[in-house]
């Protein structure tokens, strides 16, 4: 159990850099799941922690402790891959016990260790397996046990249910999160799965290349994103964006509906208006007209794609619509609960007091 | 007829397919011409002079001939022969791949400044031909007072064997997920550790692919030893052979049956090794 203290850190191969200087704090204890789109440098971040690359600049503490020039061995850290990495001439049991072996434990203790892990994984009966003879899942388990086996100061995980199928996913993210509430080790998780993200992370990181754009808990950056970038890329579906001009104490969305806002800004100054597809209702009566482009139900709820001027929107309806394509609509926007980006930055305007 | 039928259809077809005909017709022609001299010698050995010269040569032997070995055993000098050969093999072949498993390891997976001229270098070995390299080779070998000598033979050996081995382990090693050994680096293995418990272990049956070959090619070799080996108590089999040839080149039966005794050794080692090929050693590792 430890904190991680990642500050300043770059990274750069050769002459490409491709981390500016990242500045992550990590408390004991803490999941936190790092996010992004493919290529933001996730994975390098996490390698630099478990000590498979080296770092640029910056530094990376450990308990306090810095760990830059450690081995991987030396930082107490395990790591869970992608592809698991299962040793694949060994069974289970010698895949789990394998960095206790190479410690100098002694066998009863490796075997009551591996036993413990085995148990909190249910993989007791495939102890004497080879991983050519599992599952994915099961095999997800080994990988997380031989990690579990050595009780590491932070465990590192990178992507590691993205190989399973939809279903054997969900009920990894919650053996995961179970695992978590009881090792309480302190967990840097990579995905680019954001529901993972939302359900599983204390703390989720947002980034993109090579830079942080946001860290804050699942729901702070679900309604408080500090940028567009942060907007769109957490929610699915994502955040509806509108061109916008203010007027006085109204902004005019899409140059089509006049809508209150509340936020400072000039009037006159060109503005990004974000609303998620839950906060826009359909009303026969409101002046706002749409055409419907796309209807899609997906049982619980219904996701409507529509067109209002040349501008694509999302929105999400719990009722049974029965809505065809180029069916005009009326829509309303929840009051208060839109979102105001400055046009050029990007970044988010401070909510009027 | 069920045999038959089945082979020459694709599975779970009921349609008999011509490809598959023609290339079980290949097959077995191409077989046949490789047995044909065995069948040839295997026959001849167990024949007495006089058969041999009487009748048919793919006539089986009526009466097994078997004192022909005995007689070739000792005039062919194979005990002193068989010895060497086995000495210079036993050490040469296992020798000569460890080194070059631990070559390709480095080469694939230590990061080094010198890689790519590494391996770039041992690529060049593999394109010198061999028989250009005898007369240099001699005067190096002779330089350092080595003719005559175990050590004289097998460091050649080992120059020349080394270089084809470590291109097709290092090109098997750089296939193996660098996650691996990453993952290994973490349980706190050092390289030499993770050479010998995850590398040498999946690499197994290439291991015993190149073990066959070289095993075969040093035990059968003869242009190098017949430079560096001038002493008759140094030479090895195929040496013995040539001599055994030009000294009773007449007593058919003996001369096959010291081939079969200088093969035999190669077919044994092959049979023993070949269940190693076993393929998907390393299905498992990673998802695939
Ligand atoms: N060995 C390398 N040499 C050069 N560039 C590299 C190397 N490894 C990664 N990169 C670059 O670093 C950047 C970050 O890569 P990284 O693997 O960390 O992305 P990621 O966020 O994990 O993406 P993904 O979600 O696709 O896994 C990418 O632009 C990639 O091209
Ligand atoms: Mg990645």
């Amino acid at each position: 159990m430890a904190s991680v203290d990642i500050s300043g850190v770059k990274k750069a191969y050769g002459a490409v850099a491709v981390m500016h200087g990242v500045d992550i704090p990590i408390r004991d204890g803490e999941f936190v799941i790092l996010v992004g789109p493919s290529g933001c440098g996730k994975s390098t971040l996490l390698r630099m922690v478990a000590g498979l690359e080296t770092v640029t600049g910056g530094e990376i503490a450990i308990d306090g402790r810095r760990v830059n020039d450690l081995e991987p061995k030396d930082r107490d850290i395990a790591m869970v891959f992608q592809n698991y990495a299962l040793y694949p001439q060994m069974t289970v049991a010698q895949n789990m016990g394998f960095a206790l072996e190479l410690a100098g434990r002694s066998k009863a203790e490796i075997k009551a260790e591996v036993e413990k892990a085995a148990e909190i994984l249910s993989l007791t009966a495939l102890l004497d397996r080879k991983p050519a003879q599992l599952s994915g899942g099961q095999r997800q388990r080994v990988a997380m046990g031989r990690a579990i086996v050595r009780h590491p100061k932070v465990f590192l995980f990178d992507e590691p249910l993205s190989n399973l199928d939809a279903k054997l996913r969900v009920k990894m993210r919650a053996e995961i999160k179970a695992l978590h509430q009881r090792l309480k080790s302190t967990i840097i998780y990579v995905t680019h799965d954001q529901i993972e993200a939302m359900t599983m992370a204390d703390k989720i990181v947002v980034m993109k290349d090579g830079r942080v754009e946001q860290i804050g808990t699942p729901l702070e950056l679900y309604d408080n994103p500090a940028n567009l970038f942060v907007a769109t890329f957490m929610g699915s579906p994502a955040m509806n964006i509108l061109p916008a001009i203010v007027q006085d104490a109204t902004v005019l969305v899409a140059g089509v509906a006049t809508l209150p806002i509340v936020a400072e800004a000039a009037p006159g100054t060109k503005i990004a208006y974000g609303i998620r597809p839950d906060e826009i209702a359909i009303d026969p009566a409101s002046p706002v007209k749409a055409e419907v482009i796309v209807v899609e139900p997906t049982g619980s709820e219904t996701h409507v794609t529509a067109r209002l001027a040349e501008h694509e929107i999302t929105l999400v309806s719990k009722a049974r619509l029965t809505l065809a394509p180029g069916d005009a609509i009326g829509l309303s926007f929840s009051p208060d609960k839109h979102q105001l980006f400055d046009a050029a930055t990007g970044n988010r305007l401070a909510a009027a007091g | 007829m069920t045999l038959f039928s089945q082979a020459f259809r694709p599975v779970g077809s009921a349609k008999v397919d011509p490809v598959l005909i023609a290339l079980w017709v290949s097959l077995i022609l191409l077989a046949l011409i490789w047995i044909t001299p065995f069948v040839f010698i295997v026959f001849t050995a167990l024949k007495s002079n006089a058969t041999v010269m009487g009748a048919s040569a793919f006539m089986p032997p009526t009466e097994l001939a078997f004192e022909n070995f005995a007689a070739a055993w000792w005039r062919g000098n194979f005990s002193t022969t068989a010895f060497n050969g086995v000495v210079i093999t036993v050490i040469k072949v296992p020798l000569g791949l460890f080194i070059s498993a631990m070559a390709a390891y480095a080469l694939a997976k230590v990061p080094m400044r010198m890689n790519k001229a590494l391996f770039a270098l041992f690529l060049f070995g593999t394109m010198l031909p061999f028989q250009v390299m005898l007369a240099p080779i001699f005067r190096q070998v002779n330089a350092f007072g080595l003719i005559n000598t175990y050590p004289g033979i097998i460091l050649p050996y080992l120059a020349f064997g080394i270089p084809y081995q470590v291109f097709i382990l290092y090109c098997f090693f750089s296939a193996v997920p660098k996650e691996l050994s990453e993952a290994a680096r973490i349980d706190g293995a050092s390289h030499f550790t993770i050479f010998r418990r995850i590398f040498l272990p999946i690499s197994l049956p290439v291991l015993s692919a190149l073990l066959i070959l070289d095993f075969v090619a040093t035990w059968n070799e003869f242009a190098m030893a017949l430079v560096i080996l001038q002493d008759p108590k140094m030479w090895t089999l195929p040496l013995g052979l040539m001599s055994f040839q030009s000294q009773f080149s007449s007593d058919y039966g003996e001369l096959n049956a010291a081939t079969i005794m200088t093969v035999l050794p190669a077919a044994i080692v092959y049979l023993m090794f070949q269940r190693y090929f076993v393929a998907g050693l390393t299905s498992g590792a990673v998802k695939e």
